[in-house]
C-alpha cells in the first residue's frame, strides 16, 4: 500500500493540542515501557513516526491511540522530552474530529469561539423555552414538605426531551462509530475479519465498557478507581433520566434507603469523586497526564461539575421545601446538562466512553482474525 | 585628540538566535558613545533598503556606518551602495562580527563595539603588553591525557609539575583491559608511560595533591598545592605489602569500581606509580579512633609516621595545563534499570574491572556475590553468566539527564561485547543501541567485526529491567524488527555516560576559567582551538573539556603541550585587558595615536 506523505498535517495536528513534533529520535523506549503496548499493537512511537512523516491516512485508520489509556509513563521517562503520551491524546481528538462527518467536532476542538458558542446557544435555547412556555409555578408543597418538582413543566415534556436528546446523540454516535468501524477494520491496515468472530468477540465490549479493564492495567489501580466511579456514576444518571425518569424524578419524596435515593447518591458520590480527583490532579500538574490541559478537557470536566452540583443543590432545595431556589435550579441544571451531553458526547471528549471499548473490540477482531489466517510471525502494521 | 566622524551604527542581533546578548543594553550602551547619531536594531529594519539607509545619512550628517553583531557582512552591501551614492567613501563601513571576535557576552560586545566605532582593532585593544613566561609548567590530573603532555613538555628539557589527587597516576585508563578499536592492550599502553613519568628527571609528581589557590597572571602563575599526608615515607617503604596484609580494615577499592574489597593500608593497583603503600584516613582505625596501629608494629622499614600532617606545596609556573578527566554517569539514577537493587545489573566500569586480567577475578566473567562480610563483591569462584546484555546510553543523549552524547559508550560496548565473546564463546551476547556512533579511524570496521562475532545487535533502547526467576528480564522495542522483545539474560551491563567531575566547577572557579553549559572546561575556540582554554596560560587536555577516546584525549594532550611549549619558546605572553572600562580606555588612546 502506498502512502501519501503530507507535511503540513503536524501543522493542523498542532491545533488539536499538539506541542511539539520533531522532539522524538525513536529510541523506542516508550513502547517498550507502555504496559499496554503488544506485538501488534505497538505504540506510541510508530504513530509519532507516522505524524512527523504526515502519513495521515495510516494513522486515519490506526486504533493505537484509542488503546492508550494515557499513563504517562512514557512521557515521565522519554529520553527527548517528546511527550509521546501528550501526542496520543492529541491523536484521540483528532480522530474524534475525522470520525465525526458532520465535521462540528472539528470546529470544537479547533475553534473556542465554536465550543463556547454552541455550549451558550443549546444551554440560551433551553432557558428560552423556559421563559416562553413558564408554566404555572405552585408555590404549594406536597404533604411531606418538598416541592412540586414537577410542576414546572409536565414530567411527560422532559421525558419526551430526553427520549430525542438521547436519539440524536445515539444516532451521531453510532453513525461515527460505524466511520470509525469502516476506516480501522476495512481501512489502510484491513483486515479480513469472519463474520461469526463479531459475535465471539463482543463480549470485549460489554466487559471492557463496564470495567475499563485495560485502564487498571496501564496505571495502577487508584486511577483506574477514581476513573470507573465517575463512569460508572454518570452511566446509571445518564440511564435513571433518560429510561426511567418517570421512576427517578417523583414528587412524592421516598424515604433515604428507597433504591431510587440509593442510585442516585450513589451516581452523585462517584460523579462528584471522580472529578474532584482529576480537577485536583490537572491544577497540581503532578503526572505527566495532568500536564497539559486542552480547553476541551477544562470544558467538559466544569461543565459536568455544574451538572453535578445544580443537580445535588435541586435535590437538597427541593428537601428543605424552597421551591422558588428549586425552580430556577432546575432550569439552570438543564441549561447546562443539554449542551454538556449534546456537545460532549458525539463531539468531543465524551465520545471515548464509545470508542474506546469498541477500539478494543475492533483490535482484537483483527488479532482474532489474523490468528486464523495462521500466518505467525507476521504484523499487519508495517513500519 | 582625534574627532570621531558621525556613524550610525546597525546591530544585527536576532533575538530568536542569540542566547546571552541583549540588544536593549547594547543600543543603549552604543547610544552613549559620542560620535554615534543613529543606531537601528535589525528587528526594527530587518533588510535596510538603500533609499532607507540615504535618507539617514543626509539627515543625521552621517560619514561612517559600523555593522555589527551576528553576521553583518550580510548587510554590507547596502550600507556601501548606500555610502557610495552618498558621495561618501564605500569603504567607511566597518563590521564587528561578535562570533569572529570569540566573544559570549554582553560586556565583551560592549567593548568590541566601542573598539568598532573608535575605528580600532578589538584585538589590539585587548592587549595589554606582555609578560616573561616561566619555563615551569603545572599539569593538574595524571590521567592519560595530563600524562602524554607531561612527557612531551618534559622530553623537550623543560620542568613539569605534575599534580594528581588519587594515590597513583594513570587515571581511567589504567583501569581498562583493551583498547578499541585495536584491541591493545591498555595497560601495555599506559604502564610505561607511568613508569617514565616516575623516572624523568624533569618531571615533579605530586600524588594526593589538589590545586588550592591561584595567584599571578598569565607567565607567572603562583599555585598553592595542598598535599594530603600519606603516612608511609615514600622514599623508606620497599613495597613489600605485609603491612595490608595485617590491617583488619576493609574497604571497597576505588580502582577495581567498588567490586572488591582494599585494606585502609593499601597500594591502589600492582603498577601503580608510586608504587608504595599509603593509608586512607577515612577508614583507618588508628586515625578514626586511636586504636590498632598494627601496620606500624609490623613494618620492616619502619616507614609508617602516623603523624605526618597536610601540607602545603607553593609552586611558580608558566602555563598551566588542566586535565582532570571525568566521572562516569551514576545509573542508580535511572530507577527503571535497578542498578543497586539488581547484584547483576553492573555499569560498564565495573565490568571492565571484571574482565580485566588483573581485575577480582582475574578475568573471569562471574556473577557479583556476597563475601564473608556481606559486602557485593566479585569473587574468582562461582557460576558464570550465559546471556548477557549490553545497554547504550545509560544518562547520555537523555534530557532528564546528560543532553549530550558521550562519543565513547558506543565503541566500548562493542569493546566490552568482544570480550564477552572471547571469554564466554557459548554466551549469548545482546547490545541494544539508539543510534550506533562508530565515527572513528577504525572504527566502523570494529563494528562489523562484533557483528560477525555473533553479537546480536538491537536497535531501541531499552526501557526497564526487572528481576524474575533469577533472570533479568529487559523490555526493548526492536525498532527495525518491529516487534517487543520480552528478554531474559544473566547479566546486564549499562553503558554508563561521562559527566565533568564534581568539584569541576570549584576548579574552575580557582583557575577562573570557563565552563560550558553542561560543566565541561570551555575551549578558546570551538572549532580551532580545543586545547586552550578561556583564559591564557591555562589550556586543556581529555574529557575534562569534553567527552572524548583515548586516542582524541592523548591527542589534546599532545596539542596542550605544544601550546604551552610555543609560550616556553616565545618567552612571553601578551597579558588581555579583561574589563570594559580598560578596553575603553585603550581603544581611546589607540584611536588618539592614530589621529597624531
Amino acid at each position: 500500500m502506498n502512502y501519501r506523505v503530507d507535511p503540513t498535517f503536524k501543522t493542523d495536528l498542532k491545533k488539536f493540542g499538539l506541542q511539539s513534533w520533531n522532539d522524538c529520535f525513536h529510541c523506542g523506549n516508550c513502547t517498550a515501557m507502555c504496559p499496554l503496548s503488544e506485538d501488534s499493537f505497538m505504540f506510541p512511537r510508530r504513530a509519532i513516526r507516522n505524524m512527523q512523516m504526515g502519513l495521515k491516512q495510516k494513522l486515519v485508520s490506526s486504533i493505537d491511540p484509542w488503546l492508550c489509556y494515557y499513563c504517562g509513563e512514557c512521557s515521565d521517562t522519554c529520553p527527548r522530552d517528546a511527550n509521546p503520551g501528550e501526542v496520543m491524546m492529541t491523536l484521540r481528538r483528532y480522530l474524534t474530529s475525522i470520525y465525526d462527518w458532520t465535521g462540528l467536532s472539528r470546529k470544537f476542538y479547533t475553534s473556542k469561539a465554536w465550543e463556547l458558542g454552541a455550549i451558550l446557544l443549546l444551554g440560551g435555547l433551553i432557558v428560552l423555552a423556559f421563559a416562553i412556555f413558564w408554566p404555572s409555578i405552585s408555590p404549594e408543597l406536597t404533604s411531606d414538605g418538598g416541592v412540586r418538582i414537577n410542576s414546572i413543566i409536565p414530567l411527560r415534556w422532559v421525558e419526551y426531551g430526553d427520549w430525542a436528546m438521547a436519539i440524536i446523540v445515539a444516532f451521531l454516535l453510532l453513525s461515527n462509530l460505524f466511520r470509525m468501524y469502516i476506516k480501522i477494520v476495512h481501512g489502510a491496515e484491513a483486515v479480513k475479519v469472519p463474520f461469526f468472530l463479531y459475535f465471539k468477540e463482543a463480549w470485549r465490549l460489554i466487559f471492557h465498557f463496564s470495567t475499563q479493564w485495560s485502564f487498571s492495567k496501564c496505571d495502577g489501580k487508584k486511577y483506574w478507581l477514581w476513573h470507573w466511579l465517575l463512569m460508572s456514576g454518570y452511566t446509571i444518571m445518564f440511564i435513571i433520566i433518560v429510561v426511567f425518569l418517570p421512576w427517578f424524578q417523583t414528587e412524592e419524596i421516598y424515604d433515604p434507603w428507597h433504591p431510587q435515593r440509593l442510585l442516585g447518591y450513589y451516581a452523585s458520590f462517584g460523579l462528584l469523586f471522580g472529578l474532584i480527583a482529576v480537577i485536583i490532579g490537572r491544577l497540581r500538574k503532578n503526572k505527566a497526564k495532568f500536564k497539559f490541559t486542552h480547553v476541551s478537557d477544562w470544558l467538559f470536566i466544569i461543565m459536568l461539575l455544574l451538572t453535578v452540583l445544580t443537580g445535588i443543590f435541586v435535590h437538597i432545595f427541593r428537601l428543605a421545601g424552597m421551591p422558588l431556589a428549586t425552580y430556577y435550579l432546575y432550569v439552570a441544571h438543564l441549561a447546562i446538562l443539554v449542551p454538556m451531553i449534546m456537545i460532549e458526547v458525539p463531539f468531543s471528549k465524551w465520545s471515548h466512553l464509545a470508542y474506546r471499548p469498541f477500539a478494543i473490540y475492533f483490535a482484537n477482531l483483527k488479532k482474532a482474525a489474523l490468528k486464523l489466517q495462521e500466518k505467525p510471525g507476521i504484523n499487519f502494521a508495517t513500519t | 585628540m582625534g574627532e570621531i566622524k558621525p556613524t550610525g551604527v546597525f546591530l544585527t542581533i536576532r533575538k530568536e538566535s542569540v542566547n546571552g546578548f541583549d540588544n536593549e543594553i547594547l543600543a543603549e550602551y552604543v547610544r552613549k558613545i559620542p560620535g554615534v547619531r543613529k543606531v537601528w536594531i535589525t528587528e526594527d529594519e530587518l533588510n535596510p533598503r538603500p533609499e532607507l539607509i540615504l535618507k539617514e545619512i543626509s539627515q543625521n550628517n552621517l560619514k561612517r556606518f559600523v555593522l555589527a553583531g551576528f553576521e553583518p557582512g550580510l548587510y554590507k552591501t547596502a550600507f556601501s551602495n548606500a555610502m557610495a551614492e552618498a558621495g561618501l567613501d564605500p569603504k567607511d563601513v566597518t563590521m564587528a562580527s561578535f562570533s569572529e571576535s570569540g566573544i559570549t557576552d554582553n560586556e565583551h560586545a560592549k567593548a568590541v563595539l566601542f573598539c568598532s566605532v573608535h575605528d580600532v582593532p578589538f584585538a589590539e585593544a585587548r592587549r595589554n603588553g606582555s609578560a616573561k613566561v616561566l619555563p615551569e609548567t603545572l599539569v593538574i590530573g595524571a590521567g592519560i591525557a595530563g600524562i602524554q603532555a607531561t612527557l612531551e613538555i618534559a622530553d623537550s628539557g623543560n620542568k613539569v609539575y605534575l599534580v594528581e589527587r588519587s594515590g597513583t597516576i594513570g587515571g581511567h585508563m589504567a583501569m581498562f583491559d583493551k583498547t578499541f578499536p585495536t584491541l591493545d592492550c591498555a595497560a601495555c599502553i599506559l604502564t610505561p608511560k607511568m613508569v617514565e613519568v616516575a623516572q624523568h628527571p624533569k618531571i615533579e609528581l605530586i600524588t594526593l595533591g589538589e590545586v588550592a589557590a591561584l595567584r599571578g597572571s598569565a607567565g607567572n602563575y603562583e599555585v598553592t598545592i595542598h598535599q594530603k599526608a600519606r603516612y608511609v615515607d615514600v622514599t623508606a617503604c620497599i613495597g613489600c605489602g605485609v603491612c595490608s596484609e595485617k590491617c583488619p580494615q576493609n574497604v571497597y577499592s576505588e580502582f577495581d569500581a567498588n567490586t572488591s574489597m582494599r585494606k585502609a593500608i593499601y597500594i591502589p593497583f600492582p603498577q601503580a606509580v608510586p608504587n608504595k603503600y599509603l593509608i586512607d584516613p577515612d577508614h583507618c582505625r588508628y586515625l578514626q579512633e586511636e586504636k590498632c596501629g598494627v601496620c606500624q608494629k609490623v613494618c620492616l622499614t619502619k616507614c609508617i609516621d602516623f603523624n605526618e600532617q597536610d601540607k602545603d606545596v607553593i609552586i611558580n609556573v608558566g602555563n598551566i595545563i588542566v586535565a582532570t578527566g571525568f566521572k562516569t554517569f551514576d545509573a542508580g539514577r535511572i530507577s527503571e534499570f535497578g542498578y543497586g537493587r539488581f547484584p547483576n545489573v553492573l555499569t560498564s566500569l565495573e565490568f571492565e574491572r571484571l574482565v580485566n586480567a588483573a581485575g577480582p577475578t582475574g578475568g573471569d566473567i562471574r556473577f557479583r556475590t556476597r563475601d564473608k562480610k556481606g559486602n557485593w563483591v566479585f569473587k574468582p569462584e562461582g557460576d558464570e553468566p550465559k546471556s548477557l546484555a549490553l545497554i547504550h546510553c545509560i544518562g547520555s543523549r537523555d534530557r532528564n539527564y546528560n543532553d549530550y552524547c558521550s562519543r565513547v559508550c558506543c565503541m566500548y560496548s562493542l569493546k566490552l561485547a568482544h570480550l564477552v565473546k572471547e571469554k564466554l564463546p557459548d554466551a549469548e551476547v545482546y547490545e541494544y543501541f539508539i543510534d550506533m556512533r562508530a565515527f572513528g579511524k577504525g572504527y566502523e570496521e570494529f563494528y562489523k567485526r562484533i557483528q560477525d562475532e555473533g553479537v546480536h545487535i538491537v536497535r531501541g533502547r531499552t526501557a526497564k529491567i526487572e528481576q524474575r526467576n533469577g533472570h533479568l528480564s529487559l523490555r526493548t522495542e526492536d525498532i527495525l524488527n518491529n516487534r517487543l522483545l520480552e528478554q531474559e539474560v544473566d547479566m546486564v551491563i549499562l553503558a554508563v555516560g561521562l559527566e565533568p567531575k564534581d568539584d569541576a566547577g570549584k576548579l574552575a572557579g580557582l583557575l577562573n576559567i570557563k565552563q560550558g553549559n553542561s560543566g565541561w572546561f570551555l575551549e578558546a575556540n570551538s572549532s580551532c582551538d580545543h586545547s586552550g582554554s578561556s583564559k591564557e596560560g591555562i589550556m586543556l587536555a581529555g574529557v575534562c573539556q569534553g567527552p572524548k577516546d583515548i586516542p582524541d584525549s592523548v591527542a589534546q594532550g599532545s596539542a596542550a603541550a605544544s601550546k604551552v611549549l610555543q609560550n616556553i619558546m616565545k618567552g612571553k605572553v601578551s597579558i588581555p585587558n579583561e574589563g570594559l572600562h580598560d578596553i575603553e580606555l585603550r581603544a581611546k588612546e589607540l584611536s588618539t595615536l592614530r589621529e597624531e
